[in-house]
């Protein structure tokens, strides 16, 4: 117990005494963390970027001037008793009539020539929108059964495929890439960390062979260094946080009209991920530290 | 009574095929004074190197205080290094930790309470006269000053042996001085000092014991020697 607590002190007096030291080793470890801490915030950066357009992308199916209403709401009904939808709105004839108008007020032949005809020549509009572009082939291949394809006049998915097809692409590849980005900067945020813990400890290389040299035993040499380690990686983990929040709430702002004044998001990722994020961090620290400590003052301690 | 240290036919040679001792044979008494001397690369750290297990002998049977420590096993070490107190000419303090930490230091390795060192860590900076240094750090002190701390570190074990690997070699003649009344003051409480030096002066000075290292062998060893020139 009295070893145990010797220890413990012996590990905090470190921190204080080699505050240099200590202050490059937590500097590297910040920078460490940052970098895959801003990575994330790319990460969902661009899964937002991709949300939001996907949200944009939706289709029209236009039914037939004549069509009646019970078709359009029966349509509206069963499409929305789908799992894939995420939301279906009807624009009736007179409403499209309306939006047309008010699209081509400047334009008096196009509304001389509306005025010509006796009839709205303008159906009602379906517009459905997907919870995800992928399912857009499938919910026009419903629509299309017997029931309703003799109404349908026309569809826009036609004319908006390509577009639908790239923002699926695009979505897929930030995603595998940013999941590659972050598993690379953890790499190499990582690898940095090491470099760093060895480099503290080659520094007090003679240290650990006097030790030995006064009869301290491998465990009483050892331990105090992969404590000094943990905390400072606490620290480092902190400060970490306390910097990436503040960026955060400073970029956020920024950002906003990036995204015609939606939130980004980037505040609430953390927020809501910070245990999974953070645990991840501190157990790679952690794990890091005492497995790299335990070899590097291995190394110095002589017979 | 049995030697304290007893060295049988010892050799060391290191990698690939560099002498360090060959075939020594010695015995140190209980409470005997003794120094070692020869010149450089005559195998005087080498054998203190192997009294401490910091070498292993290459063939030989080496003793501390009856425990052959010949083929001692690591985790044995820190065991051996708390009955031997040991001096180095480059002091080995630890930077980082002040005098009286330095000393307590050696006491804590071994688990002995913190009343304990309370008690016994100023009792020896006094007797090494460092009672007022007890809150300074290492590079605040003299060179004489650091050496009477790693003598009084040495001795909180109250060890059974204490060897002194050219503990003068970087401090001053009046310095050198007060170091040697020291070893000779820790000998007469009984002691035994193992001196290892290539300075004449204060092994002349001293009338105890000499053995002669000369190529990793025994030259001579003679009660109340001298370091002759012609050696």
């Amino acid at each position: 117990m009295i070893t145990l607590w010797r220890i413990f002190s012996q590990s905090w007096k470190n921190l204080f005494r080699n505050a240099w030291l200590g202050a490059a080793t937590i500097f590297v470890f910040i920078m460490a963390l940052l970098s895959v801490n801003v990575v994330l915030a790319v990460n969902v950066l661009l899964t937002r970027v991709v949300a939001v357009l996907e949200d944009k992308v939706d289709v029209t199916v236009t039914f037939q001037p004549a069509t009646p209403d019970a078709v359009v709401t029966q349509a509206r009904f069963y499409l929305t008793s789908l799992p894939q939808i995420a939301g279906v709105s009807v624009i009736s004839a007179d409403q499209a009539l309306a939006d047309f108008r008010s699209r081509h007020e400047k334009d008096p032949k196009i509304l001389a020539a509306l005025d010509e005809l006796k009839a709205n020549p303008l159906g009602s509009q379906l517009v459905v929108k997907a919870k995800d572009a992928a399912d857009y082939p499938f919910l026009l291949g419903v629509i299309q059964n017997p029931q309703y394809a003799s109404f349908i006049q026309s569809r826009t998915y036609d004319d908006h495929q390509l577009a639908i097809q790239q923002v699926e692409t695009i979505g897929n590849k930030a995603r595998i890439t940013g999941a590659i980005l972050v598993a690379i900067f953890a790499f190499f945020g990582m690898l940095t960390a090491f470099n760093a813990i060895r480099v503290a400890i080659y520094a007090q290389r003679e240290e650990i062979a006097i030790m030995r040299l006064v009869g301290a035993s491998t465990s009483y040499i050892r331990t105090p260094f992969i404590l000094g380690g943990i905390w400072l990686a606490a620290v480092a983990i902190i400060l970490s946080y306390v910097l990436l929040f503040a960026a955060l709430h400073w970029i956020e702002p920024v950002l906003r009209p990036l995204f015609e004044g939606v939130n980004p998001g980037l505040i609430v990722y953390f927020q809501t991920e910070w245990p999974v994020v953070l645990l991840s961090e501190v157990f790679a620290m952690v794990g890091l530290i005492a497995l790299v400590s335990w070899a590097a003052v291995g190394k110095y301690i002589k017979r | 009574m049995g030697p304290m240290i007893l060295l049988e036919h010892v050799s060391k040679i290191y990698p690939p095929d560099v002498p360090g001792l060959h075939d020594v044979s010695l015995s140190i008494l209980p409470g005997e004074f003794v120094s070692i001397v020869g010149q450089s690369g005559a195998g005087k750290t080498t054998l203190a190197k192997i009294l401490i297990a910091e070498e292993r002998p290459t063939r030989g049977r080496v003793m501390i205080g009856g425990w052959d420590i010949t083929r001692i096993r690591s985790h044995e070490i820190p065991e051996l290094r708390r009955q031997i107190g040991v001096v180095f000419q480059d002091y080995k303090l630890l930077p980082k930790k002040t005098v009286y930490e330095n000393v307590a230091f050696a006491l804590e390795v071994a688990g002995t309470s913190s009343r304990e060192i309370q008690r016994i860590v100023p009792q020896v900076l006094q007797i090494v006269g460092l009672e007022t240094r007890a809150n300074r750090f290492p590079m605040q002190l003299s060179g004489g000053e650091k050496q009477r701390v790693v003598i009084a570190r040495s001795l909180v074990h109250r060890p059974k042996i204490l060897l002194a690997d050219e503990p003068t070699g970087n401090l001053d003649t009046i310095n050198t001085r007060d170091i040697m009344d020291l070893l000779v003051k820790i000998n007469e409480f009984g002691t035994t000092v193992v001196l290892v030096t290539h300075n004449r002066e204060i092994v002349n000075a001293l009338r105890r014991r000499v053995i002669v290292l000369k190529d990793g062998e025994v030259a001579s060893d003679v009660q109340e020697g001298k370091y002759l020139l012609s050696v």
